[in-house]
Formats: C-alpha cells, sequence, structure tokens
C-alpha cells in the first residue's frame, strides 16, 4: 500500500491535533465554563497586576533615559480642570475698573474702556483650553503602557524597552488577539443561538429564568473576549424590575459590562447586519425594546412604549444613556432629559475606566466599530469599576430637566468625573446663540445698573 | 518669518509644544491656518461677544487666517512674561478696528454695540461713546490715539487681568 503521507507530515498532523485540542480544552475549563457558572479563578486579576508591575517599570525607564539625554520629557495637561474661580461677569468687570487706584465706582461712568479685558482674557483663555472640547478626545496618560498610541515620548527609549515593547506587540496580536475573537465569536453565537432556542418556549416562568440564564452566560463570556476586569460596588443597589438603569457613556461595550451583572431590556435602534440580527434573537427570548429607524423620531411613542414598559412590573429594567453619545470618561455631559420625564424610579449607575491598560473610549468619527472593537481586543485588558448609586425619584415640583441633573451630578461625583453642563450633542452641532446673548444681557445689566444707581443718589 | 515685529516672549520649549498641540487640535481641516470656522468650534468662543476682534488682532498679515506664527504672537501677548507695552496694545487694537492707529467714534461705538447686543438702545450707546471720548481726547481731534488711551487705561494695575495660563 502506498504511503500517502510521509511520516513527518504524519507527525506534524498530529502535533496541531494534539496542541489545538488542548488550546480547545484549557479554553473551555478556564473560559467558558467559569463563565456559565460566573464563577472566576482570579487569572485576570494576576495579569492586571504582573502588567501594572511592568508599567511601572517602562515609564521609569523613559523618564531616566529622557534625564540622561537631556531632553524636555512633554507631560501632558493633567486632568485637574484649571480652577477658575467661579466669579461672575459683573465681579470680574468692577474688579477691573476698581484697579484703577483713585476712582470712586459711584462716580464711574457707565461704560469703561477697561472693560474689554474681560472679554479678551476670557476669549484667548478659551482658545488656550476649553471645558469642553478636551472631553471629545481621549484621554492623556502619565505613565506609559506600552502601546504606542497612548504616548507622545516614544523615542526617548533604550534597547530593552524597544525589546519589551516589540514581545508586548506580539503577545498582544500573536496571542491575545486571536484568542478573544474565538471567544467574542463563540460568545455571540451562542447568543443568537441559545435565544432563537429559547423563543420557542412558552411564555412563562421557566422561559423567564433560562433566558436571563443565557444572557448573564453569553454577555460573561464576552467580557471575558475583551479581558473585562470589573469591579462591582454596592450591589445592593441593583437595579429592580419596573425601574429604569441610567449609566454613563464612554463606549459601546458600556452595555456588555452591565448586562454582564445584571438583566436589562435594552433599549436601541434595529440596525442591519449582524447587529440586527443579534437584536432580533434577542428579543426571542425577553422583551427588549426594539425601534425602527422611523420610530426613533417620534418622542411620543418611544416616551410611551418605554413608560408601557416600567410599568409591567414582571419585566425587566430598562437600561438607558442619556447622554446620548460617547464621551472620553473624564466627565458627564448634559442627559436628555427623555428617560427622566416618565415617573419611573431611576437606577443611576457610574461606570469610570482605569486608562492605564487600554483606552475604551469610542471616538466615532475617527474610528467605525470594527477598527474600535480590533483596537480594544488588541489591548492589554480593560479594567473599569461599577458603582450602583441608590434609587432616585423625581421630587415634588421638579420638573424633568432638573432631575436629570441631579442625578447626573450623584453619577458624576461617584465616579470621580466632572459634572459639565455642556450638551454631549456639542461633538457635532455648534452652541446656540443664547449663550452670547446671556453674556451681552449680563454685560448690559451692568452698564445700566450703574446708570440707576447714579440717579438714585 | 523673521521680521521686525517683536519676538514672543516665550522661552520653553514646552510651551511651545503645549501652543503646537493645540494649534494642530484647532485647526479642524489641517490646512495648517485657522480661519474663523476652526474657533467657533469652541463652545467657550461662540459665546464670546469679542471673539471676532480677538481673531482679527492675531491676523497680522490680514489674510483672514491665522497661522503658527500669528497665533504663538498672539497668545504670547497674555503670557505672564508679557509687557505691559504689549498688553495695553492689545487692547487698544480690539477697539481700532481698521487698524489706523486710532479709534474712532463709530469704532468705539461698534466694539461696545457687540459687547451689549440688543439690549440696550443705539441712542444711550451713543451717550456714553460721547461721553468717553470727550473725557479722554486730549488733543480735540475727536478720536482716542494711543496716547490717550495709554493715560485712561494706563494707571490700571491689569497686567494681572491680562494674563493668560499658557
Amino acid at each position: 500500500m502506498e504511503l500517502f503521507f510521509n511520516p513527518f507530515d504524519n507527525l506534524l498532523c498530529i502535533l496541531l491535533g494534539i496542541s489545538f485540542t488542548v488550546w480547545f480544552t484549557l479554553l473551555l475549563v478556564f473560559i467558558i465554563v467559569p463563565a456559565i457558572f460566573g464563577v472566576s479563578f482570579g487569572i485576570r486579576r494576576l495579569y492586571m497586576k504582573t502588567l501594572l508591575k511592568i508599567f511601572e517599570w517602562a515609564t521609569l525607564r523613559i523618564e531616566r533615559g529622557a534625564k540622561e539625554k537631556n531632553h524636555h520629557l512633554y507631560k501632558p495637561y493633567s486632568n485637574a480642570i484649571i480652577a477658575r474661580e467661579p466669579t461672575s461677569l459683573e465681579e470680574e468687570i468692577k474688579e477691573i475698573r476698581r484697579s484703577g487706584s483713585n476712582k470712586d465706582l459711584d462716580s464711574a461712568s457707565e461704560f469703561e474702556m477697561s472693560d474689554i479685558f474681560y472679554f479678551a482674557r476670557r476669549g484667548v483663555e478659551s482658545i488656550m483650553d476649553d471645558e469642553v472640547t478636551k472631553r471629545f478626545s481621549a484621554e492623556e496618560l502619565e505613565s506609559w503602557n506600552l502601546l504606542t498610541r497612548s504616548n507622545n515620548n516614544f523615542h526617548y527609549i533604550s534597547l530593552r524597552l524597544t525589546v519589551l515593547w516589540w514581545l508586548g506587540l506580539l503577545i498582544r496580536y500573536g496571542i491575545l488577539l486571536p484568542l478573544r475573537v474565538t471567544l467574542a465569536f463563540t460568545g455571540v453565537s451562542l447568543l443568537v443561538f441559545l435565544t432563537s432556542l429559547i423563543g420557542l418556549l412558552q411564555n412563562g416562568r421557566m422561559k423567564n429564568v433560562l433566558s436571563e440564564k443565557v444572557h448573564l452566560m453569553c454577555y460573561r463570556i464576552c467580557v471575558r473576549a475583551l479581558t473585562a476586569i470589573i469591579t462591582y460596588h454596592d450591589s445592593e443597589n441593583k437595579p429592580k424590575n419596573g425601574g429604569i438603569c441610567v449609566a454613563n457613556h464612554t463606549s459601546p461595550i458600556d452595555v456588555i459590562i452591565l448586562a454582564s451583572d445584571g438583566c436589562y431590556a435594552m433599549v436601541g435602534q434595529i440596525h442591519g447586519g449582524l447587529m440586527g440580527v443579534i437584536q432580533r434573537s434577542m428579543v426571542k427570548a425577553c422583551p427588549h425594546i426594539w425601534f425602527e429607524r422611523s420610530e426613533v423620531k417620534d418622542r411620543h411613542l418611544v416616551a410611551k412604549r418605554l413608560s408601557n414598559h416600567v410599568q409591567d412590573k414582571s419585566k425587566l429594567p430598562i437600561l438607558i444613556f442619556p447622554e446620548g453619545t460617547c464621551i472620553n470618561n473624564t466627565s458627564v455631559m448634559m442627559f436628555k432629559k427623555g428617560s427622566f420625564d416618565i415617573g419611573a424610579t431611576v437606577y443611576p449607575v457610574a461606570i469610570k475606566y482605569d486608562p492605564r491598560f487600554g483606552d475604551a473610549f469610542w471616538n466615532s468619527s475617527k474610528f467605525g466599530m470594527v477598527s474600535y472593537l480590533l483596537r480594544m481586543m488588541s489591548s492589554w485588558a480593560i479594567v473599569c469599576s461599577v458603582w450602583y448609586l441608590p434609587p432616585m425619584s423625581r421630587e415634588e415640583g421638579e420638573d424633568a430637566v432638573q432631575f436629570a441633573n441631579r442625578v447626573k451630578s450623584a453619577i458624576a461625583r461617584k465616579g470621580g468625573l466632572v459634572d459639565l453642563l455642556w450638551d454631549g450633542g456639542l461633538k457635532r452641532d455648534k452652541v446656540k446663540d443664547t449663550f452670547k446673548e446671556e453674556q451681552q444681557k449680563l454685560y448690559s445689566k451692568m452698564l445700566v445698573g450703574t446708570q440707576e444707581d447714579r440717579s438714585r443718589s | 518669518e523673521g521680521d521686525e515685529m517683536e519676538t514672543p516672549s516665550l522661552e520653553e520649549g514646552g510651551e511651545i509644544r503645549r501652543l503646537g498641540k493645540r494649534f494642530r487640535k484647532l485647526d479642524l481641516d489641517g490646512s495648517g491656518s485657522l480661519r474663523v470656522d476652526d474657533f467657533m468650534s469652541l463652545p467657550e468662543l461662540q459665546q464670546n461677544p469679542l471673539v471676532r476682534r480677538i481673531i482679527d488682532i492675531f491676523d497680522t498679515d490680514g489674510n483672514g487666517e491665522i497661522d503658527f506664527i500669528e497665533f504663538i504672537r498672539g497668545v504670547s501677548q497674555f503670557s505672564v512674561r508679557g509687557n505691559q507695552q504689549q498688553k495695553l496694545n492689545f487692547a487698544f487694537r480690539v477697539y481700532d478696528v481698521d487698524k489706523d492707529g486710532f479709534i474712532s467714534n463709530g469704532e468705539l461705538f461698534q466694539v461696545l454695540k457687540a459687547m451689549v447686543g440688543s439690549n440696550l438702545q443705539d441712542a444711550a450707546l451713543q451717550q456714553a461713546v460721547d461721553k468717553t471720548i470727550l473725557g479722554a481726547d486730549r488733543d480735540g481731534d475727536g478720536r482716542i490715539s494711543f496716547h490717550e488711551f495709554c493715560t485712561i487705561v494706563g494707571e490700571l494695575d491689569f497686567t494681572k487681568k491680562m494674563v493668560v495660563d499658557v
């Protein structure tokens, strides 16, 4: 009989087969099974600690190298907001006028030529650094995490550091990325397959229980697909049925992070493609709220569906991100008032990512969804903390906007983020003229005010 | 580059790099110079009634755009190391719209109008303008020269007021 394979090929096949089996078994034992039962071996935390030590070494090395070569290390702005004392327009202009030595304020004319100093200074200040646009681009890091995307001092390095960086690149793209892609694939396919199966059952307790288990399991696999290391705080405040869960938004991963710890009814627009397939099969197992593109514009319809959902106490809590867009996780921007108008109990949640391991912010004008996910999966890890805040309801005499702001402040405070009044939509649109008119009104009041003072005396 | 205008008082490389970074960030279309649109992308500037004047002052060659050199020179006038003369000059130029070295009645009115919008009647504004020019005009030519301007505001200890963290 002819030998089809020469012995070497045979050996190669056997080796491949064995390594594949071993790898798959490891995957199953260490990742998928714990995901099903919701337990953890603690491997990811160990990984995190090791990484931190390496990063510290790398940063020290850069700083030392820079000092030796006598280069200026470029330190990015620290995240602390330049604390401008909140003096009003009137106070500042009065102070400018007052600093002219012997002028008595009462005999000052209505208009002083020095008044423009205030606006000129504010203008140049804003040109130099403004509160708003820096929220829309990725945060700058003080220490280096071996990803060139986050550091500008990359050229000041030594041989050891270069080697380390190449090693890191190899590990991330050669080992971690394929592993994660496999996991993601597994997680998503299981989700679609199992929820479709469950959809065949009769509505009832069994179906709900199974649906919960399946959703949790698949989300946990996805969490491991991103190597997300999440710490949940205050779980006693977890959202309950009939409520609305609101959280700050940094990336689409937020959904996976929250949904792997509890069951929510998602809200969103039906997409085409893979996303649409996932959405359609999810809704077979439990009632999520998906809108057609045309329905999204109709605010009343949206509000009606949401309030119908929360009134049914057997349905899961709704998950909403009121900022409406992704912010870079250093602040919380204006909450859209729609979800606060429905009259349900609101369960605020604060999500804060640790930027040392990978920047989770999705800059949708810079990256598409797929390249974003690839970046996420080739980072070291995604480390974040989730705080469940105690439930809040709208109080007497409070309107939706005030309620929204109150919730926003609570979230910002808990997560250590800056609470901003600016609208997240400013990423794309222009500020309304009303802000400029505000300033003009304030200044005019000042001029008229001194006139009145004088006529009174 | 390297003409007779005063060199900026920024010395540290760190400051120039920060300015460079900021410039690139503001330059939305990557054209290498800033136009009014690029500035207007900053919400805090949109609410400032004098933003056009500031941009106009930065634009020393008058081509409607601000290149990096003009940007650095403009901002450096607000640096803590800038001198009193520079700051006074900047303030003067906010009023002197046509850059002829004098603040005319019309120019003063224009700037004041920008600051109050439609909240005060033109007659009241004109009154304030006339009064100011009357008080400041020493040589009786009906307009305010730089020298007269300095006499009016020069006593103010405003060097702190016209300073921005660069």
